[in-house]
């Protein structure tokens, strides 16, 4: 798959599903730590407007 | 980045009830190496517990001064940890989907919990995070694509909704679909 070689400018959704190492560990693991970190901040931004306990709707999110 | 089992406790298989005190009710056999809660050393201040105290109130919707399994994560999260699910699930013993929705813990019992996380020496910072989205930018150039980063997040690692994604992703990609990853890691430590 050589059609990245150009800047990003094309949108190719489902060549990049063939990319993605699925099955590697490492990958899986980094992907993790990552998520982790987006579900944080995002769990943080929307707490911030008003103290309220909404952090509860976003668990139907969270579920594996 | 090496994973790390047991951060405190030595696992203990043949252990029947240990029966720690914060959680309500000890699994019956602890399949997984469980975190023993009830040895780990809190080490906050009084204000650090006073403000943990609040948000922990915020999110105790029943009114008897718990919060369930299920918002343990979230709370943690609030008080700007980034937990993986994973382990969350491995501090609260490994519970079933019926224990994540129906047991509650009390505030005391969620100190531990949180020290725990506290305490996990794989955190992840700044470099990680972008270390980790690197690893997609095929060119090199300090941008990943948009679609793909959303397709990775969508299947990898503990995968995220689409509703998530689109809320994360909002507003961080340029024209070209493309995404620069440190400045969206800064972006995503800020908060």
């Amino acid at each position: 798959m050589d059609c990245h070689n150009e800047e990003c400018s094309r949108p190719q959704e489902e060549e990049d599903i063939m990319d993605i190492p699925l099955d590697d560990p490492e990958a899986n693991r980094a992907a993790a730590k990552i998520q982790a970190g987006f579900r944080g901040h995002m769990t943080r931004k929307k707490l911030k407007p008003e103290d309220k306990a909404e952090g509860e709707e976003r668990q139907e999110d969270r579920g594996q | 980045m090496a994973p790390k089992k047991d951060p405190k406790a030595p696992a203990k298989k043949a252990e029947p009830a240990p029966a720690p005190a914060p959680a309500p009710e000890p699994a019956a056999a602890p399949a997984a190496p469980k975190i023993d809660l009830s040895a780990v050393k809190l080490e906050f201040t009084p204000d650090q517990v006073e403000d943990y105290r609040e948000a922990f109130g915020l999110f105790d919707r029943v009114g008897d001064n718990k919060v369930a399994y299920n918002q343990i994560a979230d709370i943690m999260r609030a008080l700007g940890q980034n937990p993986t699910n994973k382990e969350v699930n491995k501090i609260l013993g490994n519970p079933t989907a019926e224990d994540m929705a129906n047991k509650r813990v009390e505030f005391e019992g969620f100190l531990p919990m949180l020290q725990t996380v506290i305490n996990n020496p794989n955190k992840a910072g700044y470099e990680d995070y972008v270390e980790g989205l690197r690893v997609f930018d095929k060119e090199g150039n300090g941008t990943v694509m948009g679609a793909e980063l959303r397709i990775v997040l969508s299947t990898l690692g503990e995968k995220m909704s689409e509703t998530e994604i689109d809320s994360l992703m909002a507003g961080q990609e340029d024209e070209n679909g493309c995404v620069n990853y440190e400045a969206f890691v800064k972006h995503i430590m800020s908060v």
